[in-house]
């Protein structure tokens, strides 16, 4: 038997599908988002890459900000229980998961049996997400996965002042001008959208083993930066993107054997 | 259930259009409105004094005019009354404002509205802080004498201790339906959900009271005779000043949880208070202030809103709490904190939304409502 969990964010889609032993077949991220052909991609290609065909999928569960726009779904459940379910399956012992995607972050707190009990997310500007990221990225002329490597080879802290993308933009850009090194710039955006998050997460309380998931999560310097905001080690999540698309596999495993 | 769609039709359809309700009300009745701005104001003498009071609890404008003289950390609510005034939407139906400086922003509105909105008179109350004791009831007589002798310039009419009396029952009786109102969504949960809930109520703000009353006891009594029922969805308490966007509420309803019990300025807060039986009506009115409970608006020393907010989840059976807090509303933002930690020392879920009047996408809240209701499941 096959389980689709199907992941509907703002700027990706990711699809997960595991067997009825919870064994998982196969899990893609693609980076176009709700509202395109994203979610139909990864999903065929999550089938082709296990070898199976739509039909054969006994139970599919959506989740993510376009969870409630895909039709497809025999369910749908928010990000936040997803994120949480594929946390406690992947990392035994998680209790806090700090998920930055493209348009938001999230800090969700699971009780020892590994459910959620309690989350925040940030409030609606971009300030703290991938989003940002993208931005600096875009300034800085380079790839969002080279800001990583860029940011190690900083030299000189840098703080951006401006919480908001536009203003802090605009304020990159003339550090830029005035000779501020590249490198700097990089690991300064990081310290800018881990200290917002950072502050997130102590609004919760934060408990260790701490989880972070969601595609920011692949940007190592980010990660070391959080750690050092926070004060506790940090484990990512294996491929931390389709965390959410597991954790929707298994909420699909477990309906389905509920009914 | 003929009796209870169409009963809640006349409340929805009231509460749905404020401003044309107002002006209808005006029109049918031929009496003058006064705009309560919106706190806790002396209703029975503008009722007394033949006028009828219509609630002022923002709405969806556009915020151009107002932030000549508020500031950006200004909540949303008091934006859009001061955006009404100023583009002389209030002008169109209201004879006269009352408003009491409740919090910091509304303290300087008093201020404010006397030379933004010259065309419309301003009855401007004081509460004390230390309501509990006996000089505050004296003081707050003095303050509604002050306020009556406005109210009578404008309605060019004495008011009666008869009259006073007379609005009091009226008022008494209003309150009263309203507290039965919000116990039998228990047995309702599905036909009353968020959303009809909050019109229900609403409705009353832009009615004559005792009209309201009628027709909110022949709804009481439709439900009561009607078969409860079932209901599998979450039930949560929501606490704050109000909350808006009609959207907003739809969230609530689209994930199966109902709004069984609230704590908003907006709602329960207003009516839950029995009045005492005896002294004069100011002094009955007084009292009602003195013994109001987990309102952050009035003074409590002994901050016991958390554990008033426990008794209430136990009363209504509520499995969670639903703070809405108003943005930038300091009186709110000062108890919040407290009640916060005493809610989840005491094992009470917790979601802490911060709202605008005039948001103009709930997608998020929705995901929040939505995850909310699971981590309940
Ligand atoms: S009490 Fe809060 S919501 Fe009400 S006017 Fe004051 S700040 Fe605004």
């Amino acid at each position: 038997m096959y389980f689709l969990g199907v992941d509907i964010g703002s700027s990706s889609s990711k699809a997960a599908i595991i067997d009825e032993n919870k064994n998982i077949l196969v899990r893609v991220a693609r980076n176009i988002g709700t509202g395109t052909n994203g979610p139909t991609l990864v999903i065929n290609q999550a089938l082709e890459e296990v070898g199976i065909t739509r039909d054969q999928i006994n139970f599919t569960v959506a989740t993510g900000y376009g969870r409630v726009t895909f039709t497809q779904a025999d369910k749908q459940i928010t990000e936040i229980s997803c994120h949480g379910k594929g946390v406690a399956h992947l990392v035994p012992g998680a209790h806090t998961i700090i998920d930055i995607g493209g348009q938001d972050a999230k800090v969700i707190r699971l009780n020892d049996k590994g459910n959620v009990d309690n989350f925040l997310m940030n409030e609606k500007c971009a300030a703290g997400t991938g989003r940002f990221l993208e931005v600096m990225a875009r300034i800085l002329n380079c790839g969002l996965e080279d800001l990583s490597g860029l940011a190690k080879e900083s030299t000189e802290e840098i703080e951006i002042s401006n919480t908001c993308t536009v203003f802090a933009e605009s304020e990159v850009i003339s550090q830029l001008a005035q000779g501020t090194a590249k490198a700097d710039v990089a690991q300064g955006a990081n310290n800018s959208i881990t200290s917002r998050v950072a502050g997130l997460a102590r609004r919760i309380g934060i408990t260790p083993v701490v989880v972070m998931t969601g595609g920011v999560a692949k940007n190592d310097a980010v990660v070391r930066c959080m750690e050092k905001q926070i004060g506790y080690d940090i484990t990512v999540a294996p491929d931390p993107q389709t965390v959410g698309a597991l954790g929707a596999a298994l909420f699909a495993l477990e309906t389905f054997n509920k009914k | 259930m003929a009796d209870i769609k169409s009963l809640i039709a006349e409340f929805e359809k009231v509460a749905l259009n404020p401003a044309k309700s107002a002006a209808e009300l005006k029109k049918e009745t031929g009496k003058k409105l006064i705009g309560m701005f919106p706190y806790h104001l002396p209703e029975e003498i503008v009722y007394a004094a033949g006028m009828l009071p219509v609630g002022m609890w923002g709405g969806q404008t556009e915020i151009k005019l107002s932030n000549k003289y508020l500031q950006s950390f200004c909540c949303s609510m008091i934006k859009a009354n001061f955006e009404m005034g100023m583009n002389k939407t209030y002008q169109k139906v209201l004879d006269g404002v009352v408003m009491a400086a409740y919090c910091d922003t509304l303290k300087c509105i008093c201020e404010d509205w006397k030379v933004a909105v010259t065309d419309m008179p301003l009855i401007a109350m004081y509460y004390p802080q230390n309501r509990k004791i006996a000089a505050a009831i004296d003081y707050m007589g003095a303050e509604f004498k002050k306020a009556q002798e406005q109210l009578e310039a404008i309605a060019g009419k004495k008011v009666t201790e008869a009259d006073l009396e007379a609005a009091w029952e009226v008022y008494e009786a209003y309150r009263a339906e309203s507290r039965k109102f919000v116990k039998l969504v228990a047995k309702m949960p599905k036909t009353l959900n968020a959303t009809v809930r909050h019109l229900v109520i609403k409705a009353a703000w832009f009615m004559d009271k005792k009209v309201y009353t009628e027709k909110l006891a022949a709804l009481n009594a439709a439900i009561e005779a009607a078969p409860a029922e079932e209901f599998n969805g979450k039930k949560v308490l929501v606490e704050g000043i109000m909350v808006e966007p009609i959207a907003l509420l739809d969230a609530f309803v689209e994930n199966d949880v109902c709004i069984i019990g609230d704590d908003l300025s907006h709602q329960s807060r207003m009516f839950r208070i029995e009045g005492r039986k005896e002294g004069t009506v100011y002094e009955k009115m007084a009292y009602r202030i003195a013994d109001a409970y987990a309102d952050p608006l009035l003074l409590d020393e002994k901050k016991e809103h958390g554990k008033e907010l426990i008794d209430m989840v136990k009363e209504y059976g509520a499995d969670g709490v639903v703070v809405c807090a108003m943005k930038f509303c300091d009186p709110e933002e000062y108890d919040y904190p407290i009640f916060k930690e005493e809610l989840e020392a005491a094992n009470i879920p917790v979601l802490y939304m911060e709202i605008e009047q005039q948001m103009e996408s709930v997608g998020q809240y929705k995901t929040r409502i939505q995850a909310f209701a699971e981590t309940l499941a």
